[in-house]
């Protein structure tokens, strides 16, 4: 087998095993790159609602908890409560909150869904698990430096790298230069 | 048989209990925690210690996990807990938990221009109106700078 047959098997076999991680990682990337503009790992809602004032005139926080609760009909348990402010008491649920203001009777309902799937790849790309996963990254970052190099030496000719495919080479190494220079 | 049983239906029994305790981050070494209204009182008195503090989690960073807070068991105050990015990810979900945290007391000063980045990002992330009030907060943050956590 000469270089030039080894090489494109390498290049294909590795292409097949990296197509996993390779979405894993552009899919996270692309959630991740605009944390400035969403929640790549939660969704979150809030509405506001009106407080009857006899719901309020309860003064332990746990029960007035359990009051608001079964007013607005969640059905979901109260996990604990904090008073955050003179005037404010904070409602904890597993997947949500409330504030209350206590002078208004205004509440600000809060729910917080993870994004399944999104959340876990985004936990991968930002190496949470680290122990093997550190591992498996580092594989697979050599792997995508040995897809790229192989990958150079696949096509001959005009569309190889002494002609179209240099010209595209030159312009994917020269993008980052140009970026960090301006 | 029955010793059997027993050891199988003891551990059905603890094993829950178990699993409830979340740890994050590197394992917790000290035994002994100090209340977080202490360090909140004399703050001065723990910069650059090692501590450990347990409390109510009342806040946490929505999108990226990297601090949440901790209420003073005697109200109205609270202590912020920060991992550099990738560290620890506090979940969302542990807002109405207790935490266990262990971390070195760090102070420092904000700029006023950092306290307007700061209120504008904290009023954008809980999804409230900026509010000019929450540049009174103070020019000195204490904060700790955490290793490790538990969840319980």
């Amino acid at each position: 087998m000469n270089w030039r047959r080894l090489n494109t098997a390498l290049h294909r076999d590795l292409g097949y095993l990296c197509v996993g991680l390779t979405l894993v990682y552009a899919l996270s990337g692309l959630a991740l790159n605009h944390t400035y503009h969403w929640n790549p790992n939660y969704k979150i809602s809030r509405y506001q609602v009106l407080l009857p004032p006899e719901l309020l005139k309860q003064t332990d926080p746990q029960l007035l908890g359990q009051a608001v609760l079964e007013h607005l009909d969640i059905q979901q348990p109260l996990r604990n409560h904090y008073r955050s402010g003179p005037t404010t008491l904070d409602l904890f649920m597993e997947k949500g909150k409330i504030q209350i203001a206590l002078d208004s009777g205004r509440a600000q309902i809060e729910y917080a869904r993870p994004r399944t799937g999104l959340k876990e790849i985004n936990a991968l790309h930002l190496n949470h698990p680290r122990r093997a996963w550190t591992w498996l990254a580092d594989i697979y970052a050599v792997a995508l430096c040995l897809l790229a190099i192989t990958g150079l030496f696949i096509l001959r000719g005009r569309n190889g790298l002494r002609g179209r495919g240099g010209w595209l080479t030159l312009a994917g190494i020269v993008l980052p230069i140009v970026v960090l220079l301006l | 048989m029955k010793k059997f049983l027993g050891c199988v239906l003891s551990f059905l029994l603890l094993t829950p209990a178990a699993l409830a305790d979340t740890p994050l981050g590197a394992p917790i070494t000290l035994s002994q925690s100090i209340p977080v209204s202490d360090i909140l009182a004399h703050p001065d008195r723990f910069v650059g210690q090692k501590v450990r503090i347990r409390g109510l989690v009342v806040d946490v960073c929505a999108k990226r996990g990297c601090w949440m807070a901790l209420a003073s068991e005697k109200g109205f105050d609270q202590l912020r807990v920060k991992v550099r990015d990738g560290v620890i990810v506090f979940p969302m979900e542990a807002r109405g938990r207790e935490a266990s945290v262990e971390g070195v007391v760090e102070r420092f000063e904000v700029s006023p221009e950092q306290r307007l980045r700061r209120a504008k990002h904290l009023a954008e992330e809980r999804g409230q109106k900026f509010n000019p009030d929450d540049l009174k907060q103070k020019r000195i943050v204490y904060q700790i700078r955490a290793t490790g956590a538990v969840l319980h």
